[in-house]
C-alpha cells in the first residue's frame, strides 16, 4: 500500500516536472513567484474539496460525493445570509463548517440509513444544494465579508497564500496522519476494501461512512469559507465544476475508485499538478475547451499506467 | 474424564416448518479436535451458528464451564471465548497480517482521544502468535493479499488466538486448498488442540477428518446419529452413517 502511494507520487511528480519544463520552454516569463502564488491560491479550494471526495471514496461501498460543489455554493450563501440576518461576523468560519458538515451528513444519512446508492443520492443533493444556492439569492453575489477575513483570504507569506498554509496543508497532513497511524485509519482501509469482513470483525461500518460524508461536507464548507475570504463575497456558483474536478484529482492522486486503496498526499500532489497544468495552458493561451480535454487524457493515461503495473505484477 | 468446556443439551432449531436441528446433545472438550460431518443440510452449520451466536436455538441449553450460557449475538459468543473462522475468513487483503489480526481491536495509545496505533507491540505479538502456530510466515507486515490460502488460514487462526479463544470453530478450512497447504492447515489445527484449546472442524473431507479429528460426530437430517472416537471407527463406517446406509440409521429412521 505504501509502495503504491510512492509510485503514484513519483508519476505525479515527474508529470509535474514535465509540465513546468514545457512551460519554461514555451513561456519563460511565466516562471515567477507570482505564478506559484496563483497556483496555490487556486489549489486551496480544490484541495479541500478533493480531500473530502478522496476520503468518501476511500470508505468504499461505491462511495462518491457529487454534491461537494453544491455544498460549497450553498454554504457560502447561507453563511452570508446568516450574517445579513444579524449573526456576529466573527462566527463566519463556524457557520461555514457547521453548515457544510450538516449538508454532508445529510448525504451520509441518505447513503447509510436509506441505503441509496451514493452516486444517486449525491447527484440528487448536488442539484438540490446548488439549486437552492442560486434560488435563494436569485443568482446575485452577496457582499459584506469583513476585511479581517479578506486579509487572511488574500494574504501571502513568502509567496505562499495564507489559506493554503493555514487550512489546506494542515488538513491534508492531519488526515494523512489519521489514516496512517490510527485505528480509525485502519478501519477505513478495511471497510473500504472488504465491507463484509469489516462488519464481521465488528467495525461500525455505517457510522464510519456517515462521518466520512459529514467530513467531506465540512471540508467543502471550509472551502466555502476560503472562497468568501478570498473573493470578499458569497457567489452562488463558487462550487461550480468542483464535483468532477475533485473526482479527477482524487483518482489521479491514486485513490482506488472501489475504495480501500490510496492515500491523501497523492490527492494533494494531483491537485497541484492539475492546477499547474491549467495555469500553464492558460498562460500559453490554449483554448479552455482543449484544457478540459487535456486533463481528461491525463487522467486516463495515469490510471492506465497504474493498471499496467497491476497486470504486470499479477502475471 | 474432565468436565467438557461446552455441553449442548437437547438443542433444537426450527426455521418455520423446517426442523434444522432436533434434540442434539454434544460435548465439546478442551484439547480435542471434534469433527462435525454430514450431508449438506444435515444440521452441522446450524449448530455452528448457534455456538457462534449467529442463531438462537429454538430449544435446549448450552452449558459452558458448568454454567448455562446464552449467546444473543456473535459478540456474546466471542466474549465467551468462542472464535468462529468462516469459510470466507473475514480478512482484509489490503492490510498487513498484523493489521488483520488486530483489526477492530487494535492496540492503541490515546493522544487527545485519538487512538494511535502501537505498531511495534502489535507486530511483536503477531510474530509470537505465528511462531506459536509454527506457521512459517516470517514477516507480520506483509499484506494478506499476497498470501496463499493456507497462510491466510494461519492468519485467521492467529486472530482467534489473539482473542484468547478457548473454542475455535473452523468451517471447511481446507475446501479451497492444494494438498501441501491442506497438510499445513491440518497441522495448525492439531497444534491448536495440543495447546489445550477446543477445536470444532466442520468438513466434508473424510481424509482430513480422520487425519486430525479426535472425535467424530455425524449429523443427518437435523439429528446427531453417531459420536465416535476416531480410534473406534473407520471412514467406511462414518460414510455409511452419513449416507444412511448404516443399520443403526435405518433402524432409527424406521421408528420415526
Amino acid at each position: 500500500m505504501t509502495e503504491l502511494k510512492s509510485y503514484t507520487l513519483a508519476i505525479l511528480a515527474s508529470l509535474w516536472v514535465v509540465v513546468v519544463a514545457g512551460l519554461a520552454i514555451l513561456q519563460p516569463s511565466a516562471l515567477d513567484v507570482s505564478t506559484v502564488t496563483t497556483i496555490l491560491q487556486f489549489s486551496t479550494i480544490l484541495g479541500l474539496v478533493s480531500l473530502g471526495q478522496g476520503v468518501v471514496i476511500l470508505c468504499g461501498g461505491a462511495g462518491i460525493d457529487l454534491s461537494v460543489g453544491g455544498i460549497a455554493s450553498l454554504t457560502s450563501v447561507v453563511a452570508m445570509q446568516a450574517a445579513e440576518a444579524g449573526m456576529p461576523l466573527p462566527l463566519l468560519p463556524v457557520i461555514c463548517i457547521v453548515v457544510g458538515a450538516g449538508l454532508g451528513t445529510f448525504n451520509g444519512l441518505l447513503v447509510t440509513r436509506l441505503g441509496l446508492l451514493p452516486l444517486i443520492a449525491t447527484l440528487g443533493t448536488f442539484y438540490v444544494y446548488s439549486g437552492a444556492a442560486v434560488a435563494t439569492t436569485g443568482g446575485a453575489v452577496l457582499s459584506g465579508v469583513p476585511s479581517y477575513f479578506i486579509v487572511w483570504g488574500r494574504g501571502v507569506v513568502s509567496g505562499l497564500p495564507l489559506p493554503f498554509l493555514t487550512l489546506t496543508l494542515p488538513l491534508f497532513l492531519l488526515t494523512a496522519i489519521l489514516l496512517r497511524f490510527t485505528a480509525w485509519g485502519r478501519w477505513i482501509y478495511a471497510l473500504g476494501f472488504n465491507e463484509r469482513s469489516a462488519r464481521l470483525v465488528g467495525i461500525p461500518v455505517d457510522r464510519v461512512r456517515l462521518i466520512a460524508y459529514g467530513a467531506s461536507g465540512a471540508f467543502a464548507g471550509s472551502a466555502a469559507l476560503v472562497g468568501l475570504a478570498w473573493l470578499g463575497s458569497a457567489r452562488p456558483n463558487i462550487g461550480q465544476n468542483l464535483e468532477l474536478t475533485s473526482l479527477t484529482a482524487a483518482l489521479l492522486g491514486g485513490i482506488g475508485i472501489m475504495g480501500g486503496r490510496g492515500g491523501v498526499i497523492g490527492i494533494l500532489a494531483a491537485v497541484l499538478l492539475l492546477v499547474t497544468l491549467q495555469t500553464g495552458l492558460l498562460q500559453l493561451n490554449v483554448n479552455s475547451i482543449w484544457q478540459v480535454g487535456i486533463i481528461g487524457a491525463l487522467l486516463i493515461i495515469v490510471l492506465l499506467a497504474d493498471n499496467l503495473r497491476f497486470i504486470r505484477r499479477s502475471t | 474424564m474432565t468436565r467438557p468446556l461446552i455441553e449442548a443439551r437437547d438443542i433444537s432449531k426450527r426455521f418455520g416448518a423446517l426442523q434444522a436441528l432436533a434434540d442434539v446433545d454434544l460435548d465439546i472438550r478442551e484439547g480435542e479436535v471434534l469433527a462435525l460431518v454430514g450431508d449438506n443440510g444435515a444440521g452441522k452449520s446450524t449448530l455452528v451458528k448457534i455456538l457462534s451466536g449467529a442463531h438462537a436455538p429454538s430449544g435446549g441449553d448450552l452449558v459452558m464451564d458448568g454454567k448455562p450460557v446464552e449467546f444473543a449475538s456473535p459478540q456474546d459468543s466471542a466474549a465467551a471465548g468462542i472464535a468462529t473462522i468462516f469459510q470466507e475468513l473475514a480478512l482484509s487483503e489490503n492490510l498487513s497480517i498484523a493489521e488483520n489480526v488486530f483489526l477492530g481491536r487494535e492496540l492503541t495509545q490515546r493522544v487527545l482521544g485519538i487512538p494511535f496505533l502501537r505498531h511495534k507491540a502489535m507486530k511483536r505479538r503477531v510474530g509470537e502468535l505465528l511462531k506459536e502456530l509454527d506457521a512459517h510466515i516470517s514477516d507480520p507486515e506483509v499484506p494478506v493479499g499476497s498470501l496463499s490460502g493456507g497462510q491466510r488460514q494461519a492468519v485467521a487462526i492467529s486472530r482467534a488466538l489473539n482473542l484468547n479463544a478457548r473454542l475455535v470453530i473452523m468451517d471447511e478450512p481446507t475446501a479451497a486448498l492444494a494438498v501441501a497447504e491442506t497438510r499445513k492447515v491440518l497441522q495448525l489445527i492439531r497444534n491448536l488442540a495440543d495447546s489445550g484449546r477446543a477445536v470444532i472442524l466442520v468438513s466434508h473431507n473424510m481424509h482430513d477428518v480422520f487425519e486430525v479429528g479426535d472425535r467424530i460426530a455425524v449429523f443427518r437430517r437435523g439429528r446427531k446419529i453417531a459420536d465416535k472416537m476416531r480410534t473406534e471407527t473407520t471412514p467406511e463406517e462414518i460414510v455409511s452413517f452419513i449416507t444412511g446406509a448404516h443399520p443403526d440409521v435405518r433402524a432409527l429412521e424406521m421408528q420415526s
